[in-house]
């Protein structure tokens, strides 16, 4: 984490880097990042999390000459990547078992036990689009939280607030959030 | 973000902290008055609530920390269905392993219920759920740190901690012992137990704590509501509950807005030691908890606390820590006679006794052993829980207490101390800006080389890496002497005397002081002179300042070790330093025994004359002493001073006057032996040294007897009438010089 935090701290004095530059050495914090953001998934979870990496990194560099402002502006941006990523497995794992072209998760009654993780992800992430909208802080945690997996602590650390900000944002953000799922349905 | 939007976060966020659904029902009512909108927003978000935090806990959200660890994840299940809209725990919902049956009551910082553990025993505890708002990851992770410390607890009056966890919505849970009982003020209360009673739980309270000490945990919490009592066939049997979670959950508080909502914090500041209520002390240590018990013992006996929590928390932070580290309680007994006739009548009916009777029972000794638990000054404490309960028994059986009233002039350095601190913070500023003038200027004239700051900065890691050493060895020390004083009050001699070796002496302090001394005298009694002095070389340094009686004790004490273990040099150093400890003193009895100490050995003739004064004011006050009404106490110290007289002046080679103060000492009543004998060493010297030889044998021989004899039978401690040990050790030395100077004839 030091030596990450070191060349972050270079970053925000203003030299900027590439994305390639920073591999080396986000990779393990990425790497951690995954392996808890998968922790909780059920067994038979196609995706690992060295392959959650692989590919949260492969888009964060496919847009060339992209340069990281701070630690924060390099976290979101990963949580966002790792959104994109879980959502499109989910897609893509629900199409193959509904059969195919489903762009939207339809569910008429929401059975919150039997919802399985990419029914999760999806729902958040459709409703996540409205919330970034009308409340984009409380969105932003959902992004850091679910989709990054980070702790409070560490969303904290990024968003320069206190934990307790950040458990208040979280727990006013997830119902919130719940509450249009279930009035969208 | 709109106000608007904030108005309703804020909102949620309080009414969340509302545990009970009317109470929130009333809240909304009111602060949602004249907006329906919001109103019906806020009540359908915390409708869902529930709903939502299982959606997302359910969903690969991980709960552990940077710790990683597996203890955080803690099994957490819902029954199957259970989907109700209430954010709170409902009976017969299940956490982790435990099904809660009932909620037992709740206080600000979470709510117990009694629940039941199946697996692996089928068995009832006690689970303490903790409000949320605090740091979960923290807390279990601290807690898990605490553990095996915990498991190593086993008394009777301890109630054991057993797990701990996070529930499904990430409130941490602390899963105890189930005790039954209600708090310790309240059941003193209503089974009108009198003062005797109440201080027989209060001692067993205090060996519970002494135990967790012993197994260096800090209870952190102590406060009427963690020490339950029930009656166990009649009789009355306390348990401290809570045992490591304030130190889980201390610390965790996010900001301030909890720091009024949690009563762990702010709920019970009375029971706060300065300490604790100094926000930058990190260092609590078993004293604090002895302040708490001191706190507790207070409200026990006057149905208060020293400092009212209400008007603390009133006064707000700043003025509630100032009172804590500042101001002065009342005695128990004052407060007593300060309450209103009705408030009084009222509290002795409580202790089963009439008004005047409860009051004089504790003017004097309970007084002082209160006022001793809550001294500001840590050092002052009762070094431990157990000798504090000591000086309870003490009282209960009419024995001395070691608790007493500040002498004039303790009171006098509290008062200096007090205002030091601005003086010292002037003296601060001035020297760290003169210092800092000094450096930049040096820096800018000599070194302006990046290269030595560097270094400079390394070496400023070095000291600080030192200091953190030093204070992790210090601690180490603390916890060495609390056992080792907690061996000694077990009469545990040997184990005790292992624990302190090697340490360096700590601050002054009466149970150190006693330590030292007993463990000194036990090596004397044994002959092993080197360690013997070793301790007292502690024990001069620990002893009392402002008690010169057992200061001057203690110097006789370790002189004669020293000269014992063959330490001429060691003994020199400490006479010169005894002498300039006591040159000002007007009082005979220290100037009296400075002069004895000082001249075991013979001194030159400026070493005599630098006891002078001392020799002239023991003098002094022996012409006053000659009316033989005095007591036998005070016979026999005078007899003690013109003994020292005599040797001051054989010392000084002025042998007639020598030989005088000998014979007005032996006029005394003949019932120490020692002294005499002592007196009739100086004597045979003094008569050698006029060209009296027969005389000098004679006297000589009569004294080797009694000397000779005693030593013998084995070194007894001894006491100021039949001579300490030390008084005899004392002749021996002298025997010793007089034997080689009048020659080893007895006849």
């Amino acid at each position: 984490m030091s030596e990450i935090t070191l060349l972050l701290d270079a970053i925000a004095r203003g030299e900027s880097r590439a994305s390639e530059d920073l591999l080396p050495l986000i990779y393990d914090e990425l790497r951690r990042l995954a392996a808890m953001r998968m922790a909780g998934e059920s067994a038979g979870q196609t995706l690992q999390p060295t392959a959650l990496v692989h590919e949260a990194w492969l888009r964060l560099v496919t847009e060339k000459g992209r340069t990281w402002r701070n630690r924060a502006h390099f976290f979101r941006a990963a949580a966002q990547a790792m959104r994109r990523i879980l959502v499109d497995r989910a897609r893509q794992k629900l199409s193959l078992k509904r059969g195919g072209g489903l762009e939207k998760v339809v569910i008429d009654y929401l059975d919150i036990p039997a919802a399985t993780v990419d029914d999760r992800v999806l729902l958040v992430d459709q409703s996540l689009e409205r919330l970034e909208q009308e409340d984009p802080e409380s969105a932003r945690v959902i992004t850091l939280k679910f989709f990054g997996g980070l702790t409070n602590r560490e969303v904290a650390k990024i968003l320069g607030i206190t934990e307790r900000s950040v458990e208040r944002q979280w727990a006013y953000a997830k119902t919130c959030l719940f509450e249009m799922i279930q009035s969208e349905m | 973000m709109t106000d608007s939007k904030q108005i309703e976060k804020a909102l949620f966020d309080a009414a969340l902290e509302l545990a009970d659904p009317a109470t929130r029902m009333a809240f909304l009512d009111q602060t949602c008055n004249g907006n329906p909108g919001l109103r019906d927003r806020l009540e359908r978000l915390l409708t869902v609530h529930a709903s939502a935090e299982e959606f997302f806990s359910g969903s690969p959200m991980p709960t552990a920390g940077d710790h990683g660890g597996s203890d955080t994840s803690a099994a957490v299940a819902v029954p199957p269905g259970q989907t109700t809209a209430s954010p709170l725990e409902t009976t017969n919902m299940v956490i982790g392993r435990y099904r809660l049956l009932q909620r037992l009551g709740e206080g600000g910082c979470g709510v117990v219920y009694e629940a039941e553990q199946e697996q692996p025993i089928r068995r009832r505890v006690a689970l303490k759920i903790i409000r949320l708002g605090m740091d979960t990851e923290n807390i279990i992770a601290r807690f898990g740190a605490e553990r095996q410390a915990l498991a190593l607890m086993d008394h009777p009056n301890i109630a054991h901690v057993l797990d701990a966890g996070a529930t499904e919505s990430g409130r941490p849970y602390f899963v105890m012992e189930l005790v039954q009982g209600v708090k310790i003020t309240e059941y003193c209360n209503q089974n009108h137990l009198d003062t005797r009673q109440r201080l027989d739980l209060f001692i067993l309270t205090c060996h519970a704590i002494q135990h967790a000490h012993q197994k260096g945990i800090i209870h952190r919490d102590i406060k009427p509501s963690n020490i339950l009592v029930a009656a166990h066939d009649g009789v009355p049997v306390p348990k401290v509950i809570d045992f490591g979670i304030a130190k889980a959950t201390e610390g965790t508080l996010a900001d301030n807005t909890l720091y009024t909502a949690c009563d762990q914090f702010i709920g019970t500041p009375a029971y706060m030691s300065p300490e604790q209520a100094n926000l930058g002390s990190l260092d609590v240590d078993t004293r604090s908890d002895i302040y708490s018990l001191g706190v507790l013992l207070y409200e026990l006996l006057t149905g208060r606390t020293p400092f009212d929590s209400k008007k603390l928390i009133e006064s707000g932070m700043d003025e509630m820590r100032r009172t804590l580290l500042e101001s002065e309680p009342q005695l128990p007994s004052t407060l007593l006679t300060t309450l209103g006739n009705t408030e009084l009548t009222r509290i002795a009916a409580q202790h089963h006794a009439e008004p005047p009777r409860l009051i004089s029972s504790m003017i004097g000794d309970l007084d002082w052993i209160v006022m001793k638990a809550l001294e500001k000054d840590r050092r002052r404490r009762y070094e431990t829980a157990n000798g504090l309960a000591m000086d309870v028994q003490r009282y209960l059986s009419n024995e001395p207490v070691a608790a007493r009233p500040p002498s004039s002039l303790y009171r006098f350095q509290k008062l200096v101390r007090r205002n030091k601190i601005t003086f010292a913070a002037i003296t601060a500023v001035t020297l760290a800006l003169l210092i800092g003038l000094g450096v930049s200027t040096w820096l800018f004239l000599e070194e302006r080389d990046a290269r030595r700051r560097a270094v400079a900065a390394e070496l400023q890691q070095i000291r600080l890496r030192e200091e953190s050493d030093r204070l992790r060895q210090q601690a180490e020390f603390r916890q060495k002497l609390t056992a080792a004083t907690f061996a000694r009050s077990r009469e545990k001699i040997e184990e005790a005397d292992r624990l302190v070796a090697g340490i360096p002496a700590p601050e002054p302090n009466l149970e150190y002081a006693d330590l030292y001394r007993t463990l000194g005298d036990w090596h004397a009694a044994n002959g092993r002179w080197k360690e013997a002095a070793d301790r007292f070389a502690v024990l001069v340094q620990v002893s009392q300042p402002d008690d010169w009686d057992l200061t001057t004790l203690d110097y006789l004490r370790y002189g004669p070790a020293l000269l014992e273990s063959g330490d001429l040099g060691g003994y020199e150093r400490f006479r010169q330093s005894a002498i300039a400890h006591f040159a000002r003193t007007t009082n005979p009895l220290p100037a009296e025994r400075m002069v004895k100490l000082a001249l075991l050995m013979p001194a030159d003739t400026h070493l005599l004359a630098v006891l002078q004064p001392l020799a002239k004011t023991a003098a002094e006050s022996l012409a006053t002493h000659q009316n033989h009404d005095s007591v036998a106490w005070e016979l026999s110290l005078a007899a003690w001073r013109a003994f020292s007289m005599a040797l001051m002046e054989y010392r000084s080679g002025n042998y007639p006057g020598a030989e005088d103060w000998c014979q007005k000492s032996l006029a005394f009543q003949k019932e120490n032996e020692i002294r005499v004998a002592s007196v009739r060493v100086v004597l045979a010297m003094t008569h050698y040294q006029m060209g009296r030889i027969e005389s000098a044998r004679s006297e000589l021989a009569q004294a080797r007897q009694t000397i000779e004899n005693r030593f013998g039978k084995g070194l007894q401690t001894g006491d100021g009438f039949q001579g300490f040990w030390f008084d005899w050790v004392f002749g021996r030395i002298l025997l010793r010089e007089a034997i080689s100077l009048v020659g080893n004839s007895s006849h």
